[in-house]
């Protein structure tokens, strides 16, 4: 394990001094996807013995980061690795229902950059598969059945759109406030409404758009030479 | 210089501000926008009728009654559950009558179970067969042929016999198509197959520390129990005009703009029921194309426990069950759980007496005469005999293809259908199923009032 890290540091260290850039995002992150949403709003439907209603999925944190080759371009290409987390959660008596849905996104990013004429300003394009896993946890505890999670696994391609202004902290290093948008407009997941529902195709389908947007910080380092 | 680097900030911060905003506002705005629940604001004041107070007419009623909507049940026996019911004083704990094991924890009953802290547990108990005349742990031949790909519309006593499982698994077989609600020689291989492969409930069963009916009991028909009329068997439905009249048999009439339908198939199949215009003729095809054979429960007490957990293959019955497993207390009854050809056997000798035994005599001649000697008393439970049900629960007939939807589907946005074999996501054949397809059909009622 302790030699796994080691390399890992060490090719982390060396992909960063010849990237032009290597960026750490953090941020809230929203979401809307139409299908998921019916899915909980039938489960709060069906169960009128539920005083607390399970709420929608809609707020999330997002982490990502991403690897800037180098170039003399003004548009510049890498790519992105990002993790979102959202959770749902209701607590009623004997039943507490969470939902925890992970998504896990890799991607191709084209960065601009204009120093002359917009100076700090940037904004990114990333291309992605996205791939997703909705848990549900009862009680504190992974729902199991038949001696497995319950879970309802995903995938579809999504591109996202982001731009962000950078204030230099020190030497190569900056930190830039940014805002995103993301949309995926073919997501499939078809296990999802059993995870949530416990039916299958009753309300919803198979596969669902999803919009997200996200507010947050990036964390820079460059070699600008 | 000093101006233009002012105006520069200023316009940056302007800029952070209003993109951070004009992403954060619409976010927060649409989050209110999204509702937590279907129909949230409705505001409907018509009357919904539902016939049949089973555990599909009891969950509609429910999230009728949660919505804040007008409706009645009637229900044709003096009691309410359809297939559910209980007995007590027979052993020293309450036998389910009818439904008595949850299927799958995955499912909305599951929920419900936990919300209510109602005790249940897996039933694991042990199988003995009975076959080629003496009681054996495993069968010589596997009998898992009836899952997979490329599977043949026919029935499933036709399968086996293609496959080799000759005579001496008849009954081994037909207790697999009882399990269905069927006989052997009715039951689709493919249809049936297709429908299992929908099931998403999970395949362990659980077994009710008091009973499965306590829970629809004491959870769902205790808060519509007051709507609900009894004694209302419903003779003519008259959809042709706005509102729908519905007769009774005493000639009382009833008036609904919307109509939940939970009668069982065999019901709906056998015209008891008179539909002013006649239905059309795709749908009571599609009703015909629905199997339901018979199916009947009988409960023995005896002095000692001589009998094994389960027993499959009888040729009077082919599934006898301990019922006190997952019970609180012991006692020694074992349940019969007569399906298809057997039950229409043992409804045809007229009596109980007789019905008890002929199952007796079977019993004797697995444990050497040990049944008749310990034998108390027994209790029979005929669902084929009751003229409101007619039978146990649906199943996929030979050529039935997508029979179950369109019998599923509603009638000129007025007349809807629910029950067990009204669900088309495998769930048939359960109380889970009936409880989905009722509140299914709520929705279907409320998307009917939007349009």
């Amino acid at each position: 394990m302790k030699n796994c890290i080691a390399i890992f540091g060490l090719f982390f260290v060396w992909n960063n001094l010849k990237a032009q850039e290597f960026k750490a995002d953090f941020s809230y992150k929203y979401i809307y996807a139409n299908q998921w949403d019916k899915a909980i709003q039938t489960y709060n439907f069906s169960r009128p013995f539920i005083t607390e209603k399970q709420p929608l999925i809609i707020h999330g944190l997002n982490a990502s980061v991403s690897y800037i080759f180098k170039s003399q371009k003004k548009i510049k290409h890498g790519i992105n690795l990002s993790y979102s987390y959202f959770r749902s959660s209701s607590d009623n008596e004997n039943l507490v229902n969470v939902l925890n849905l992970h998504f896990l996104n890799l991607g191709y990013l084209l960065h601009y950059e204009n120093a002359e004429r917009l100076k700090g300003f940037y904004s990114d394009l990333i291309i992605s598969a996205t791939s997703s896993g909705l848990f549900r946890n009862v009680n504190g505890e992974p729902f199991v059945y038949d001696e497995s999670k319950s879970k309802a696994l995903g995938i579809g391609g999504n591109i996202s759109l982001k731009a962000g202004y950078q204030l230099m902290i020190k030497g190569k290093t900056y930190l830039s406030p940014f805002i995103a948008i993301d949309y995926t407009p073919y997501f499939y997941s078809p296990n999802t409404e059993a995870v949530i529902n416990q039916t299958k195709g009753l309300t919803s389908k198979n596969w669902t758009p999803i919009l997200t947007t996200q507010v947050g910080l990036t964390f820079h380092i460059k070699n600008i030479e | 210089m000093k101006q233009s680097k002012m105006n520069r900030r200023h316009f940056i911060k302007q800029s952070t501000l209003l993109s951070i905003g004009g992403l954060l506002i619409p976010s927060i705005f649409l989050s209110a926008c999204r509702k937590e629940t279907l129909f949230e604001d409705i505001n409907y004041d018509g009357k919904v009728l539902i016939i049949g107070a089973g555990a599909a007419g009891l969950y509609a009623a429910y999230i009728l009654k949660s919505k804040g909507i007008n409706f009645q049940i009637l229900e044709a026996s003096p009691t309410y559950g359809g297939r559910l019911g209980k007995l007590t004083n027979f052993a020293n704990f309450p036998i389910d009558l009818g439904a008595q094991w949850l299927h799958g924890k995955n499912s909305i009953l599951a929920d419900l179970i936990q919300k209510s802290n109602t005790k249940i547990s897996l039933d694991n108990s042990e199988v003995k067969y009975w076959f080629n005349n003496q009681l054996i742990n495993s069968l010589p031949q596997s009998i898992e042929i009836f899952e997979g790909d490329g599977l043949p519309d026919i029935s499933y006593k036709d399968y086996a016999i293609q496959k080799g499982l000759g005579n001496e698994y008849k009954f081994i077989v037909e207790n697999i198509a009882g399990d269905q609600g069927a006989v052997a020689s009715r039951l689709s291989v493919l249809y049936n197959n297709i429908e299992e492969e929908n099931w998403n409930s999970g395949d362990d069963d659980f077994k009710f520390q008091e009973t499965y009916f306590d829970l629809i009991d004491n959870q769902i028909a205790s808060q519509v129990k007051d709507k609900i009329t009894q004694n209302t068997i419903v003779s003519k439905i008259d959809y042709s005009q706005t509102n729908i009249v519905v007769t009774d048999s005493n000639n009382n009439t009833y008036t609904a703009d919307k109509l939940i339908i939970t009668v069982p198939i065999t019901v709906l199949k056998t015209n008891d029921i008179q539909f002013i215009p006649a239905l059309p003729s795709e749908k009571t095809v599609a009703f015909s194309k629905i199997g339901m054979d018979a199916g009947m429960k009988v409960f023995m007490k005896f002095s000692n426990k001589f009998f094994d957990q389960n027993i499959i293959g009888g040729s009077i019955c082919a599934a006898y069950a301990d019922d006190s497993v997952g019970k609180a207390v012991d006692d020694n009854v074992l349940l019969a759980f007569v399906m298809g050809e057997q039950a229409e056997y043992l409804t045809s000798l007229g009596n109980d007496t007789a019905i008890s035994t002929a199952l007796l005599q079977e019993l004797d001649t697995m444990y050497n005469g040990q049944a008749t000697t310990s034998f108390i008393a027994s209790h029979v439970q005929n669902w084929t005999t009751n003229p409101f049900i007619k039978g146990a629960y649906s199943y996929s007939t030979v050529g039935m293809g997508n029979a179950r939807q369109i019998a599923a589907q509603s009638v000129n946005d007025k007349l809807f259908f629910a029950g067990e074999a009204m669900n088309v996501n495998g769930h048939h054949q359960t109380v889970q199923g009936a409880v989905e397809t009722g509140y299914r059909e709520v929705i279907n009622v409320l998307n009917s009032i939007k349009k």
